[in-house]
């Protein structure tokens, strides 16, 4: 029988089993490296991200943490410090509040404090974002925070296969990185795809087209993605082509794919379910028209959360979230500007 | 029935204040190494009484945490170390860099400790120092000499230390990490998150709370509600240990148990150092210092100089003796008061290289400031 025939049907896998094997293999690769956090190893993790994971590695190196977030972020730090590469994981990102000192002052900060003598890999990665009903404490996108604080990587997945490249690229960058997981992409069955194979890596900083346009920019990333490319099917009855770009990582940001695109379309949308102020929609707002002015035909528009908490009820929540429905609704009015 | 049973386990793990005197770790110091404590105490208190001269003459920035009269919690602290042991001080331990792994010869170019010209380029802002001057004053560290970089946030090191130990474990070592702190930072929330988690894993980590009395304006008894700052240990079932901070093999004896325990794989233990801040809170904050505290308080808890009562015990065991008794007299005395001749001259030699080392350093030049944010990757 020939290796071809003996190779299994290409599998779809989801979100969450492609940031499994990520882990899994950077685990095989590096032994050098750890993971810790709060029920990530007797139980797999609260949506079972480390399924398996302590069974394979043992408990010294796939360790259940207090609930102590700070503790769990500061002593991956000193792990870091002595060689090693830790995942660190927050149940739930609103929950990185606890933990924020030791991100944004230890962490982040160290490679610059030593000019250089220590760097710190370390991943903090964990479930966010709203539209399920999670409630104020269990929907935040607080990715801006940490944009703010000098020497961290941020970074968003919004696809299977790039949930697994760029968390085993997060973990091999020898930087510090807030690793954003979008907890409805986990298992979304409309979004699973056969994954590359071998050791598939997705480099920080490259944004990824999802689908090409020649009238407006959709930027994006997270699960706001799958808004835009909703938003582009619709705008295609108006006659409106939407270019949807996802960025990936925040920082370091590809803004030559955001400027080439808007030499092409010279309108731009930036949608992010984070509150509007200090938010990230405004930075890419805010890079582009102090780069690209002469590129916009059109004022640049924000669509994100209302600048308030993520309520629980339903109607409340999609009330302040983006939504299909504003992001059409601003591109027509764009286009028509 | 499991009441008794709790109130026993409990005082098991609040281990005495006194140790069996048959058995104490100083017992074993040689009379050389006693006099090189000696020595220590006198380079730490040099370093400190330089700084603020210097200081006053205007030529430091930054602010100058003072560790007059708590040298002996440093000494002792550091005399029992392994080289490759971990440490982490905070901003009133500046000392705590050189005299890490000082016991077998200062100028020892494998020490695991920072050099005095190290040091010196540091306090003087100067691109030799370890951080090439982008933090201040003690704000350095070194991966090299196991030295664990602090921030403002003081017990934010504990968890670090851990981790630092917790990898070393892994990695089969049998290294031991001695975190310093304040009584104040106890009460931070991180302080409690890091013993708790080092005590659940056991890790050899040793925290030592510099108990001076006082956290910049407020008073110990604002701050930690129970007797003893030692009584956190409690808690998360670990050693408490109490050290009289005046006197340095006292502190000796303490850390070094905790040290053994933590060495020996039963886990984390705090030790209190009971001591006296003897300026304000850095040197900003003196004048206002000398009014928030009574001068009787402040005379009280300097009156047990950490030099004197180091001296009058050689002298009890007949290891200072005669003349060499009474040289060098700088306790007591505050910065403005002593000389250089109140010191022993290797230790105003030592320092003074460092600081013409440190003169002789260039400033980083500005395009500094914008480097390593990121490790590069090519």
């Amino acid at each position: 029988m020939s290796a071809i025939a003996d190779a299994p049907a290409a599998i779809k896998k989801n979100y969450l089993t492609a940031l499994k094997e990520a882990l899994f293999e950077e685990m095989e690769r590096n032994p050098n490296m750890l993971c810790q956090g709060e029920d990530i190893g007797i139980l797999g993790g609260a949506f079972g991200v480390t399924e398996g994971l302590q069974a394979k590695y043992g408990e010294a190196r796939v360790v259940d943490m207090p609930i102590s977030e700070a503790c769990i972020v500061g002593s991956a730090v000193g792990m870091a410090l002595n060689g090693k590469t830790v995942m660190a994981e927050m149940q739930f990102m609103d929950f990185i509040s606890c933990g924020f000192d030791q991100i944004v002052n230890m962490m982040a900060t160290y490679h610059y404090r030593t000019a250089g003598e220590v760097n710190i890999p370390v991943v903090v990665r964990g479930p966010a974002g709203a539209y399920g009903g999670g409630a104020l404490y269990h929907s935040q996108m607080n990715e801006a925070w940490f944009c703010n604080s000098p020497g961290l990587r941020v970074v968003c997945p919004s696809t299977p296969s790039d949930a697994k490249g760029l968390l085993k690229a997060a973990l091999r960058d020898g930087n510090p990185c807030v690793f954003f997981e979008i907890k409805e992409l986990y298992r979304k069955r409309e979004i699973e795809e056969v994954l590359p194979e071998g050791d598939y890596i997705v480099p920080l900083g490259k944004a990824a087209i999802r689908r090409t346009g020649t009238d407006i920019t959709f930027v994006s990333y997270g699960q706001n993605v799958y808004h835009c490319l909703a938003a582009a099917d619709e705008l295609q009855k108006h006659g409106v082509s939407a270019e949807v770009i996802d960025i990936r990582s925040l920082v370091p940001l590809d803004e030559e794919t955001i400027f080439t695109s808007l030499a092409k379309t010279n309108r731009l949308i930036v949608v992010n379910e984070a509150p509007m102020t200090c938010g990230f929609a405004g930075e890419i707002v805010s890079r582009v028209s102090e780069k690209a002015f002469d590129l916009l035909d059109a004022p640049p528009v924000r669509i994100t959360r209302l600048d308030t908490p993520v309520p629980w009820s339903k109607p409340l929540e999609l009330f302040v979230l983006p939504s299909v429905e504003k992001i059409v609704n601003a591109a027509l009015k764009t286009v028509r500007f | 029935m499991s009441q008794s049973t709790g109130a026993a386990t409990a005082e098991k793990a609040h281990v005495v204040i006194e140790p069996n005197l048959a058995s104490r770790p100083q017992d074993l110091l040689t009379p050389e190494d006693r006099l090189e404590i000696f020595r220590q105490l006198y380079l730490a208190r040099y370093f400190d009484v330089r700084l603020i001269k210097e200081k006053r003459r205007g030529k430091l920035r930054g602010t100058l945490y003072s560790s007059h009269n708590q040298e002996a919690v440093l000494v002792g602290s550091l005399f029992g170390l392994k080289p490759n042991d971990w440490i982490s001080p905070i901003h009133r331990d500046m000392p705590a860099f050189f005299l890490k792994d000082m016991r077998g010869g200062w100028r020892r170019s494998d020490r695991m400790g920072m050099s005095i010209e190290e040091v010196c380029a540091q306090v003087w802002g100067k691109i030799d120092s370890p951080g090439r001057a982008r933090d201040n004053w003690s704000h350095i560290g070194s991966r090299a000499k196991h030295i664990i970089h602090s921030t403002s946030m003081l017990a934010g090191t504990i968890p670090v230390a851990a981790g630092v130990v917790y990898a070393d474990r892994l990695d089969g070592g049998d290294a031991v990490a001695l975190t310093f702190n304040g009584e104040g930072s106890t009460a931070q929330g991180i302080f409690h998150e890091a013993i708790n988690y080092a005590a659940v894993r056991k890790l050899p980590m040793v925290t030592i709370i510099e108990n001076n009395q006082w956290a910049y304006g407020t008073p110990v008894h604002l701050e930690v509600p129970t007797a003893d700052v030692a009584d956190r240990a409690r808690g998360f079932g670990i050693p408490g240990f109490i050290a009289d901070g005046q006197d340095v093999f006292d502190v000796y004896d303490k850390v070094m148990q905790a040290i053994e325990y933590a060495r020996s794989g039963q886990g984390p233990s705090i030790v209190e150092c009971k001591t006296f801040r003897a300026y304000g809170h850095g040197d900003h904050d003196d004048d206002r210092a000398n009014k928030y505290r009574s001068p009787e308080e402040v005379e009280h808890g300097r009156a047990r100089d950490p030099i004197a009562v180091c001296r009058k015990r050689l002298i009890e065991l007949g290891i200072l003796t005669g003349e060499e008794a009474s040289l060098y007299q700088a306790e007591g005395k505050n910065a403005v008061e002593a000389t250089d001749e109140d010191f022993p001259k290797e230790v105003v030699q030592y320092l003074n290289e460092g600081i013409d080392f440190a003169l002789a350093s260039d400033i980083p030049s500005a395009e500094e400031g914008a480097m390593w944010v990121f490790k590069e990757n090519a």
